[in-house]
Formats: structure tokens, sequence, C-alpha cells
């Protein structure tokens, strides 16, 4: 689609949101509300694509960076009026649940959500590589005006990669609400370092934005424990910058790639 | 001791003066009050501005208005430093006010200030703490709140003098860490504490960290704190910081002996409790006065205003105990009434007259502060009384100075997590 969604960070609090209320109003474990939350979030992403992106996908990059950063604030304030600024905390049973891997202590949610993201990443890989709509959603990035001659409704595979997108994002915010509070500008403490492994692995490369994803975290943590935590930024954008001149399209990505979204 | 006299029945005066006026206000005062209302900073903001929201009801119903006329605010959203600066001066410039109060944060009081000084508007700050707020030479600011020097200090009185014997030990032999997030909040008060903690009391200092506020992970900070074992952990945190250290050093079994903390955020902040329950029971937090604190310990004045609060709070929220937001805007817009009502006029060169005359003793006004502000603008760190409060199952307790309550502090030392119960 080549459009850099700004307002991504909110539909992860939105998801954190849904497995919040889900938990104190129903008390449904988030685990249990993911499931429900694929179908919701996969509707509230073709939704949103039908309202607000299908007029905006074909006109200039600005466009579209405003009409998402407009709706990053939108979805913000919405949940400040609806919710209040308030923390919320998704306390389980298990929520100070331990795991210890070699001496290394980590939060059970953690732990899961961890072995859940990788599965999921895994699944989108295959879902692109080797089922039809993974088929025509590549063929369309490749070039939409040959995939419309070939009889593809791009349109429709515009929709269904916002809403993959949208369903990866939110079930990614059910997956982070044991972990941390939810409130409505939580979105922004992750968005920025998501793009940046994006960007650092090569925009349109899966598997460089995992593998980028996790050398900014070591980059993050190492960095913190050894110089100090208020370097921690500092550093990973640092490695970030390096590799960038080195590589402008990043670790694992081609130049152009990100147009012909391989 | 006459000056404080006459102050204290100045005080009364008004009082009487003002029951009588509630029903003959004539015509409307408009204050202006800048509070982040949207974005990362709106839960205090928020929290402040319905603390000034009450106190304008209660001093426009019960307390004779501002100089015999109805209080009005008319309210800037500033979530960011740009928009705190441009909200001051379209406050000043669009809706005419002379006088504008707020913005909670020291990362907004300084550019909300700069914008008032420019527009020749005072600039009345309630909350922000950062020390560096009153020493630019500006003649149109002053400050209620103790800035983060004067938390330094009352937190390393409260280390010094009631934790250590607790901990049996003496101030020189106690190992203090410091974690803090690095905006001018955080530093200010941690260097203050750094640096009456080494030359007055020769503690020991065992680590120092800063962090940004909205990080997502803190465990590098907490494993520092396991290798560096100290006995107490001086902490300032913004937000949801404190409930991520206090959440992940559950994790990583971090045990120290105790937590102490300053000021209506992070630990201070009642959304701590909310989002740990019972899990909370242990840190301490520098505040206003909180559950238990003995109100008729203040003088008399300070009792009637304190009690007219916190009625009017229980009408409007359902609870009579305040949070921190609530009593820093309503205390700091109860101090202006009083200035306003002295001076009889806004006109910058005669409220700050009146401002530098007042000396009122402690225990006079809301909170129990009293006045004697200094020529920076800086209210002194004496009279605005402060309490360090304690998360006992779920709420702030007021626990020092013992005089102003009974409750007690617990959980000295914390031990392990599994028995603050």
């Amino acid at each position: 689609m080549r459009v850099v969604n700004f307002a991504h960070g909110e539909f992860l609090m939105l998801g954190m949101y849904a497995a919040f209320w889900a938990f104190t109003l129903l008390h449904a474990d988030p685990y249990l509300t993911l499931l429900v939350a694929l179908p919701l979030f996969f509707a509230v992403g073709w939704g949103s694509y039908a309202l607000i992106m299908r007029p905006i996908v074909h006109t200039s990059h600005n466009v579209q960076v405003f009409t998402t950063v407009g709706l990053s604030i939108v979805l913000q304030n919405l949940a400040l009026v609806l919710w209040s600024g308030e923390a919320r905390f998704v306390r389980t049973s298990y929520y100070a649940s331990v795991v210890n891997i070699g001496g290394a202590v980590l939060n059970l949610a953690q732990a899961v959500a961890f072995v859940l993201a990788a599965l999921a990443t895994i699944a989108l890989f295959a879902f692109m590589r080797w089922s039809y709509a993974g088929k025509l959603m590549r063929a369309t990035a490749q070039d939409r005006a040959a995939a419309a001659l070939m009889g593809i409704n791009t349109d429709r595979i515009y929709a269904l990669t916002w809403a993959v997108g949208i369903v990866c994002v939110g079930a990614a915010g059910v997956l982070l609400a044991p972990i941390y509070p939810v409130y409505p500008t939580v979105g922004l403490q992750f968005v920025l370092i998501a793009y940046i492994a994006v960007v650092l692995g090569g925009l349109g490369n899966m598997v460089g934005a995992l593998i980028a994803a996790l050398i900014v975290a070591a980059v993050e943590v190492i960095g913190s424990y050894t110089i100090g935590t208020g370097w921690k930024e500092v550093l990973y954008l640092l490695l970030f910058i390096a590799i960038l001149v080195v590589r402008p399209a990043g670790l694992f990505g081609e130049r152009g790639a990100e147009a012909l979204g391989m | 001791m006459k000056k404080l006299i006459a102050a204290g029945a100045g005080l009364a005066l008004a009082f009487t003066v003002a029951l009588a006026q509630a029903q003959q206000l004539k015509g409307e005062y408009k204050l202006g009050v800048l509070e982040p209302l949207t974005g990362n900073l709106a839960v205090q903001g928020k929290l402040h501005l319905e603390g000034y929201e009450i106190m304008r009801d209660l001093i426009n119903t019960r307390f004779g208005g501002v100089m015999g006329r109805k209080l009005v605010l008319v309210i800037g959203d500033a979530p960011d430093p740009t928009a705190a600066a441009s909200e001051a001066t379209r406050l000043a410039t669009r809706e005419g006010v002379k006088i504008i109060t707020g913005t909670f944060s020291s990362i907004l009081c300084g550019a909300a200030s700069e914008a008032a000084a420019r527009q020749n508007v005072i600039y009345w700050e309630t909350s922000c703490v950062d020390p560096r707020f009153t020493r630019r030479g500006l003649k149109n600011v002053f400050r209620t709140e103790i800035d983060g020097i004067g938390f330094g200090w009352y937190n390393i009185e409260f280390i010094a003098k009631y934790l250590a014997p607790r901990l049996g030990k003496k101030p020189s032999e106690l190992r203090i860490a410091y974690i803090a997030e690095d905006s001018s909040y955080g530093q200010g008060v941690t260097e203050a504490a750094r640096e009456r903690a080494k030359k007055e009391f020769g503690m020991q200092e065992v680590a120092l960290e800063y962090y940004t506020y909205t990080t997502n992970d803190l465990t590098p900070v907490i494993l520092k704190l396991k290798n560096a074992q100290p006995d107490v952990l001086h902490h300032i945190a913004r937000d949801q910081d404190a409930i991520l250290f206090w959440r992940q050093a559950r994790e990583q079994n971090l045990e120290v002996k105790a937590v102490v903390h300053a000021g209506a955020t992070g630990y201070g902040n009642p959304g701590f409790g909310k989002a740990l329950g019972d899990e909370s029971n242990g840190p301490f937090a520098l505040s206003e006065p909180g559950v238990g604190f003995l109100i008729d310990k203040l003088r008399p004045d300070g009792q009637k205003i304190e009690h007219a609060f916190r009625e009017a709070l229980k009408t409007k929220t359902g609870s009579d105990v305040p949070a921190g937001g609530h009593q820093l805007a309503a205390g700091g817009l109860w101090l202006l009434k009083v200035v306003l009502d002295a001076a009889k006029t806004d006109e910058l060169e005669k409220f700050r007259a009146a401002v530098m005359k007042m000396d009122v003793p402690t225990g006079s006004l809301m909170n129990g502060w009293g006045v004697k502000f200094d020529e920076t603008g800086q209210n002194s760190n004496e009279r605005v009384q402060h309490y360090m409060l304690q998360w006992q199952n779920g709420q702030l307790v007021t626990i020092w100075p013992e005089e102003f309550t009974k409750n007690r502090a617990k959980w000295v030392p914390l031990g392990p997590w599994n028995q603050r119960k």
C-alpha cells in the first residue's frame, strides 16, 4: 500500500483497552480475549479503511501522513474522553508470575507475548508467501496496474492488507495489556521503536524487521545496563543512523524494495 | 510575631467579611487557567482543573468571590510547552486576563510563564517544582508550592530523622540509591536530595540513574540496584514509570528497606494504588495531606478552609479525600484569592507588593500552608508544610510529621514482597 500508518500505536492502544474491558467487565482472560480480538480488529481495520483510507490511498504521501496523524490524535482523545487518562491495569491471577531462563527472570506474560508474537510472525509470513490472498497482496504491491489488468480487485486487496495490519497490532495490544499500564497515549511508547525496527530491517522485509527488532532490543537493554539508562535511546538511534548511512535500504532491504513490496 | 498575629487577624476578618458578602458579588473577575487536559499529562491536568473548579465555586458561594467579584475561570489546554506558550498568549491577548494560573508540570510552567511575561501578565504557579522557574529574574512570576529543592530537603529530613532510627542505623550508615525520571522535576529533586544527604548526613550514595519517564522497560535499572544493595531507594517518578518500576521490581525480587518519592505524580498519584491494589503497599510519597490527616491540628483559619474544601469535594466527587492535584490547585487558588483581596488590584506592582507583604504562619491556609514569599516569587519551603504519605492497602495514608496524624508507618523495613499485607 506504501502508506505509513502513524495511528498504528493508537490501534495498539485500542487492543490494550479491549483486553482491559473484557477482563474488568467479563472477567475474560486476555488470552481468551485474543480469540475475539482477531475478528474484531479485522472488522475495525476493514471499517477504518473504508471510511478513512480508501479516499486517500492514492493521494500524495503528505495527505496520507496528515490523515493518519489526525486519526492518531482523534483516537487518543476519544479514548481520553471515553475512559479518562487514568492508567488501568489488567491484573490477572498470574500477573506477577515469572519464568527463570538461565538466570534471566522474565514476566510470564512477557514470555507468552514473545512466543505468540513469534508464532504470529511466522503465520503472517506463511500467509503472505503461500496463501492465494497473500500472493494477490504481493502482486498488487508490486504493480497495482498490472494486478488490476489481471482481474485482481486491488481495492479489496488494499482493504485486506490494511485490515491484516490492524489485526496484528490489535493482537499485540491484547498481548501487551497484562504487562503494561493501559492509558490513551500508551501507543506512543511503542510506535517510534517499532518504526525504527521496520526501517532498520528494510521496509517491506518481514524477516528483516524481526531481526532488527531483536537487535534494537539488545542494544537498548545492554546499553542501559552497561552505560546508563539515559543513553539507551541515543544508542539505538546512533546504530540506526550508522546502518542507514552504510545501507540506506536497511539491513536486509534492497533499494526500492519498499516500493515493490518485496 | 506582631506581623504574624496581624496576618492571622486579617485572614479571620477575610473569612467573616467574605461570608457576609457571599451573596453580593458585583461583576466578574476572569482568571486564566492553563493545564494539560489532553496528551500524556492529562490525568494530573484534569485533577488540577477539578481542584480549581471546586475552589472557584467555594470562593463564589461562601467566601465573597475575588475582590468582591464573581470568579470566572477561562481555561486553556497546554499539553506541551509550545501549546502552553500559545495558550498563555491567547488568554492574555484574546481573553484579556491579567493573571494566569496553572500548569502542573515542570516541562510546561517555564514556557507558559515566559509567554505571560511578554504580555505583562501575572503568572501564578501552583504545582510545578522546577527550581529554575523562579530564578529567571521575572517579576511577574510567583509559585505557591515548594520547589524541587524543598522536596529534596523534606525527603532527606524524613529519611535521616524518621527512617534511619527505625532501620537501626545512623544516617551516615545508610546506603542510599537515587533513580529519577530525567526532566527538570526528577533531576531537580534528586540533586537537592543528594547534596543534603551527603553534606549534612554523610549518607553513602551507592547508585544514581536517570531515565526517560516514557520508557517501557526499567529492568536494567533494577538489575543495577540489585547489585548496589541500597537500604533506601530515593525514586522520583513522573507517572506510569512508578507502576512499571514497582511491578518489575517485584518480578526481579528487588528488596530494599524503603522507597521514598516526592510529589503528586508517580507514587503520589492515586492511579498507582488503583493499578496495583494491595501490591502497592509500602512506598512513601511526600505530598499534601492524605488519609488520616488531623485537620484540627491546623490553625482555625486553616481548619475552616480545609473542612469547606473537603465538604465541597465530597459533594462533587463522592470522596472527601483529595488527590494531590486537587490540593495543589485549590490551595494555590485560595492563596491567590487572599492576595487579591488584600491587594484589591491585579496591577502587577501593587499585586507584587501585596504578595511580598504577606506573612502568614504555617497552618493558616489549605493543606496547612503558610505564606512568606521571597524576592524571586517563591513561597518559602518552611511555610509550605508537606507531609509524608505511605501506600497502605490501597490508600495514601499520612504518617509524618507525627503531630498531624495518628497513623504510623508500616513495613519498615519493607521485607519480602509477599509479606507486605
